[in-house]
């Protein structure tokens, strides 16, 4: 007894009670801080912009996250293990594509009679997948083997080849994406089956607000909250979450990601990691293609174009993984797109022009990068 | 462009929406428009702004810098900012479809403008009828080169196409072709040089068709853009030259950007067609207020933008009714 | 003599964790102080708390009796205090004089003035015995002679501290023992020093006094006569050392577990042939560039052979690492940062990355977590590993000979047939090195053959029952435990045709 009392005593003065600075820090570092800060973001905003917090708003803001959100978990890994892939964009583009030309139910010679798809896999009559039951998970099954097939292409040329992640991709991001347009020539694919567009539009909950007026127009004010798209991210996101943190797999990505070479030493099959990776990446760029082309109803071989890289390594990088490699989780991922699609949201809200919104953005990113340096800078002061 | 708006300016807005007192006709429209990137965008996008402003009407202007899944978002995120319709120029034909449904799913009337929608049936659609424009030109093009003709064997045509999977491209050619018609005893068949849009492809293309075919007396091309190009070609082949003056090639376009019409004040060319934007700015605003008036949630309507020439015989009186001698006056090219 | 620095109840935390605690403790002006302790002592947070890096959290420091608290390193600089570090901090691109004057150049009219910059390190080279040219760039300069304008910098300066940390470690003999002239030169001159190494005769034979710190604590502060070899280590690791190594357990059995036969790879290894028998330590002797590393990265995968045959338990050994490992041959590499340990992750993510594909049934599935934590807790108490939370705290937290426990240690839950050690002592302190020592007879007496290359002679001796030497990629010499000689195993590492002949293995 009494020496329990002691050593509890003893206890109490080795470790005092936290400080205000310690407490700080403790949420610093913590993983939620990125969802902490966009509510706090959100709550103080919310004075001056009331549609902020409406609910079509953040049905919005929902519907804006999970197509983003399943690219960026693929970039996750990627830059997990030291990596990037800047081919995501592409295959987002070339996979819609591939799932619209062989879905479409009806096709315009119009449009599309100088591409060379045109009367070898679609025809008036649309794609050879038009009408066949089952067929839109054929087309998913073949948009998602395509993928597969690029980023594996990718995973062997960085593996095998010991060619720089920056380079392959970004060689793969030209010539992919010149092929989509190649493919349709710069021709966007329509007339895509009901099914198949409710992946990207379907709503499972929705909620009815009753008549509004603030508009001089009443609306009817249904709104989405849970929808297939949330489905399939929320799937992808905690398939990602167990792969990376709770299988052997998950395991030698962070080695890898940590110390290349030590991995090599100790018997992780580092190739066969580095390929998996890659696949993952695109795999994930495809589901992204079927939730961004199925909402825009048509396949697109400029999907995936202009600044959507920097939304997806934006919002990866500023959730907390590190471009530096070995650290990096699906959740942080998670908070990372909610804040940058709140951040984008807001931005609109303010009527900021899409220039202003770039910088915007771009500071963000600097600053997340910054932030990351940070708490890396402490995490070793704390062990040193 | 506006200028920067700021958090403040965020929170003004805010406050004007939330009901305080406002005309009672003003409406609160979201402009959402594909980018600003040539000088035509920056044109129409002025004049829609300008209009809205000067009656008294909110506008909330959104670039989607290019990006049509961008601009969904945008439209989306006007939508629950509550606005009473949207006008957009959409990235392209497609999107402009779901954008449009999009907004009349949600009881938001949406006029687009000038770019048209693959599928015509659904919101305001505002379409410039390029066949009728490009015919307006070359109409004219064709009586100066019969007017300037020495000697009396058939005349020589050319037209620099545009890339033939674009609607309008095809409709440029259409008109072109429609209007030599008219003249079946003065023609030759006309020379065709493909540019795809792009200035690179046009510049070789056209060098080679003028290195086979010196002797040219009328030259159209598919669009304003084209005419530095062509000027590359010309000048040192003696050809680039004002009216009345020697080696003058009779010469038109479509668009009327500032550049034609600079070069048209300085007798280099002698036509361009040229779409009505203050016209079209003006039919899809009128169609959606009368929408809003009218507690329209979901108009349809098609409105046609027959558009004109101008030409070196009516540039007096209607130079400022094309947008590139709006833009060339408040000193667009000096910048 | 007066006290130029003197701590008083000095302590520092890292997040709770006390790195040095309720230390009182006073440094006489114009001593030369040694400070021993093994790594994680305290030593380096001792130096930091003085350079200004890091500030107490308790205690005070007082510079000739005022309070001193350095708030960055250039306010300590500007005291007087200067560090001569291990790597040291020179631009290799400038001259001498440039780097003396690196953060104030002398100006004349506005423009640098070089004369004055030469004379005043011509001056400060004289000092110190450098027969250099001022003007002569710092890259041409050996490791010692750099060391040398370090140390000019600091008098330039006018530094009254100067601290060495490990300074001998890239030093050749003679260029240690002009190191040594050099201190007793600052000395002689009125300036303090403070020492550190785990080098102990050095100490010893340089020092007057002797700090002894271990876990944070000041334990023995000595004059330094008096207070020998032996004396030293018992206060550093707290108990008596019975030898500086252990007894060997058991024999080696006459098996043969694994042979090379005839390997050559060009330029690299020349025809070279051994044996490892079961329980048997093989010590491989050889100077840098001998191909003693290069020969161990062939056997065990890493790099292409060109010739020649590997066999273990009688099976061929072929593949990359992967098949090496399945088949039974670890391998603890000589850079324990860059080749061994995943510095950022736990100790359990390192102890359990050899063997992770066994707790999980496909590379997809889920892991066994309960029984990867119960095994890497299982193996952390058997070595001793010295660390707090082994599922949290990143490896690079801990000290050089518990992460060098952790890289052997990863082995270990594959118990491997042949285990390859290259360099395992290398900056880790004597109590590690006795525990390292200690493994590797564990090894051994388990049936296990060892590989332990080391380019520290004495410990070699000490381990193993065999020891080869290497030069130029071929074998010069092979000895038996019986006839282990200093003089002719170092002979033969530099080449020289064997005086008697070695009994071949």
């Amino acid at each position: 007894m009494n020496d329990g009392g002691l050593s509890a005593a003893h206890s109490a003065r080795e470790t005092p009670v936290p400080s205000m600075r310690q407490r700080a820090m403790r949420l610093f570092l913590s993983d939620f801080f990125v969802l902490y800060l966009s509510l706090a973001y959100f709550l103080v905003l919310m004075p001056f912009l009331p549609t902020l917090s409406n609910p079509a708003n953040i049905a919005n803001i929902l519907s804006n996250m999970w197509p983003l959100l399943v690219v960026a978990v693929g970039q996750t890994f990627v830059l997990t293990i030291a990596g990037i892939d800047l081919s995501q964009g592409s295959v987002v583009g070339f996979t819609s594509v591939v799932g619209a030309m062989l879905l479409a139910t009806t096709a315009s010679p119009d449009v599309l009679s100088n591409a060379p798809i045109w009367g070898t896999i679609i025809t008036e009559n649309g794609g050879p997948l038009a009408g066949v039951p089952g067929g839109v998970a054929i087309a998913i099954l073949v948009m998602v083997a395509a993928g597969a097939l690029i980023g594996a292409a990718n995973g062997i040329a960085i593996a095998h080849f010991q060619m720089p992640p920056f380079m392959v991709t970004l060689v793969t991001m030209i010539v992919i994406s010149a092929l989509a347009i190649y493919l349709t020539q710069s021709e966007n694919i329509r007339n895509l089956p009901e099914s198949y567009i409710q992946l990207g539009k379907g709503d499972i909950v929705s909620v009815y607000f009753g008549e509004q007026d603030e508009s001089r127009i009443p609306r009817r004010q249904i709104h989405s909250f849970v929808t297939y798209p949330m489905l399939i991210a929320v799937t992808v996101a905690i398939c990602a979450h167990v792969l990376l943190n709770r299988t052997v797999f998950g395991r030698q990505v962070f080695a890898i990601g940590i110390n290349r070479k030590a991995a090599k030493i100790s018997g992780v099959p580092v190739k066969r990691v580095i390929v998996l990776v890659f696949t993952i990446s695109a795999i994930c760029a495809t589901v992204g293609a079927i939730l961004y082309s199925t909402r825009l109803e048509a396949g697109r071989p400029t999907l995936g174009d202009g600044n959507f890289l920097l939304d997806v390594i934006g919002a990866t990088v500023i959730g907390g993984t590190s471009l530096f490699g070995g650290k990096g989780k699906i959740i942080w991922t998670v908070f990372g797109v909610f804040f940058f699609v709140l951040l984008s949201n807001t931005l609109n809200l303010m009527n900021l022009s899409s220039f202003h919104i770039d910088m915007v953005k771009g500071t963000v990113i600097v600053a997340a990068a910054l932030l990351d340096v940070l708490r890396t800078r402490l995490i070793q002061g704390d062990a040193l | 462009m506006k200028p920067v708006s700021t958090l403040l300016a965020g929170a003004a807005f805010a406050a004007a929406s939330l009901g305080v007192a406002a005309p009672a006709s003003a409406a609160t429209i979201c402009f959402a428009f594909q980018d600003l990137e040539t000088e035509f965008w920056v044109a129409g996008h002025t004049a829609i702004t300008r209009t809205l402003e000067e009656a008294g009407h909110t506008v909330i202007e959104r670039n989607a810098n290019e990006d049509a899944n961008r601009q969904l978002e945008q439209v989306r995120d006007c939508i629950a900012q509550g606005v009473d319709g949207v006008i957009i120029i959409p990235q392209d034909g497609e999107s402009a479809v779901t954008i449009v449904n999009e907004a009349q799913d949600n009881d938001v009337p949406i006029a687009v403008f000038n770019r048209p929608p693959s599928d015509l049936s659904k919101g305001i659609v505002v379409v410039a009828d390029n066949a009728s424009i490009a015919s307006q030109a070359v109409d004219f093009l064709a009586q100066e080169a019969i007017a300037n003709r020495e000697g009396d064997g058939k005349l020589t045509p050319m037209i620099i196409v545009g890339d033939l999977g674009d609607p309008n491209a095809v409709g440029r050619k259409d008109g072109f072709y429609a209007a030599l018609e008219n003249y079946p005893d003065d023609f030759n068949t006309p020379i065709e040089v493909a540019s795809e849009w792009d200035a690179a492809t046009a510049l070789a293309n056209l060098e080679a068709a003028v290195t086979a075919n010196p002797e040219i007396d009328l030259l159209f091309t598919s669009s304003d853009f084209l005419f530095p190009t062509i000027r590359s070609v010309f000048e040192p082949r003696g050809m680039w030259a004002r009216q009345g003056e020697e080696g003058h090639v009779v010469m038109g376009g479509l668009d009327g950007d500032a550049t034609a019409c600079q070069l048209l004040k300085e007798g280099y060319i002698d036509a361009t067609g040229v779409q009505d934007l203050y016209f079209e700015a003006e039919a899809a605003l009128n169609a959606i207020l009368a929408a809003i008036e009218a507690g329209e949630a979901q108009p349809n309507e098609v409105i046609e933008d027959p558009g004109f020439a101008l030409t070196s015989a009516n540039l007096a009186e209607r130079e400022m009714d094309m947008w590139g001698c709006v833009l060339l006056s408040e000193g667009f090219l000096d910048q | 003599m007066t006290e130029l620095l003197s701590f008083e109840g000095l302590r520092k935390d890292y997040f709770g964790v006390p790195a040095v605690r309720d230390l009182t403790l006073g440094i006489r002006k114009g001593e030369v102080v040694g400070v021993i302790g093994e790594n994680g002592a305290g030593k380096s947070t001792l130096m930091n708390m003085i350079g200004g890096v890091v500030a107490p959290s308790a205690g005070e420091m007082r510079w000739l009796g005022a309070l001193y608290h350095p708030r960055s390193p250039s306010d300590a600089t500007a005291r007087g205090v200067a560090f001569i570090h291990q790597e040291l901090n020179l631009f290799t691109n400038l001259t001498i004089a440039e780097n003396i004057f690196v953060d104030d150049f002398p100006s004349r009219f506005g423009l640098i003035d070089r004369t004055a910059m030469r004379q005043r390190t011509a001056d400060l080279l004289r000092q110190l015995a450098l027969d250099v040219a001022t003007e002569t760039d710092v890259e041409k300069l050996t490791p010692g002679e750099r060391q040398l304008v370090e140390i000019a910098k600091a008098l330039h300066r006018d530094a009254e501290l100067i601290i060495f940390d490990e300074p001998t470690t890239s030093l050749t003999p003679r260029e240690t023992a002009k190191l040594f002239e050099t201190i007793e030169r600052l000395k002689a001159d009125g300036k303090t020093i403070l020492y550190i190494s785990h080098i102990l005769g050095d100490v010893k034979r340089l020092c007057d006094s002797v700090v002894v710190l271990r876990d944070g604590q000041l334990v023995a502060q000595e004059k330094a006569e008096g207070f020998d070899v032996p004396d030293m280590i018992t206060a550093m690791i707290g108990r008596a050392l019975g030898g500086l190594y252990p007894e060997r357990s058991a024999a080696p059995s006459s098996d043969i577990l694994f042979s090379a036969k005839g390997l050559c790879q060009p330029g690299i290894l020349e025809d070279v042939s051994f044996d490892i028998h079961a329980g048997e330590i093989l010590g491989l002797f050889g100077l840098m560039g001998s191909g003693r590393s290069e020969m161990a990265r062939i056997v065990f995968g890493l790099d292409p052979l060109e010739q020649g045959e590997l066999t273990l338990q009688g099976n061929p050994l072929s593949g990359g690492v992967r098949a090496r490992i399945a088949s039974g041959v670890a391998f603890v590499t000589e850079d324990r940062r860059a080749e061994g340990l995943l510095m950022d992750a736990p100790t359990v993510d390192n102890l359990s990355l050899v063997s992770i594909e066994e707790f999980g049934r496909t590379s997809l599935a889920f892991l066994d977590q309960a029984r990867l934590e119960q095994s890497t807790e299982h193996l952390k108490t058997e070595m001793v590993i010295k660390a707090g939370d082994i599922r949290t705290q990143p490896v690079r937290a801990l000290s050089g000979g518990n992460q060098q426990k952790v890289v052997i240690g990863k082995w270990l839950m594959r118990q491997p047939d042949l285990f390859i050690l290259d360099e395992p002592t290398r900056g880790v302190d004597v109590g590690a090195k006795f525990e390292i020592y200690a493994i590797a007879d564990r090894l051994a007496a388990a049936g296990s053959g060892v590989l332990f290359i080391s380019s520290e002679l004495e410990e070699l001796t000490g381990m193993c029952d065999r020891i080869m030497v290497m030069n130029r990629g071929e074998v010069t010499g092979r000895f038996d435990r019986s006839d282990f000689s200093d003089r002719d195993i170092l002979a033969m590492a530099f080449g020289k045709k064997p005086e008697t002949n070695g009994v071949a293995a």
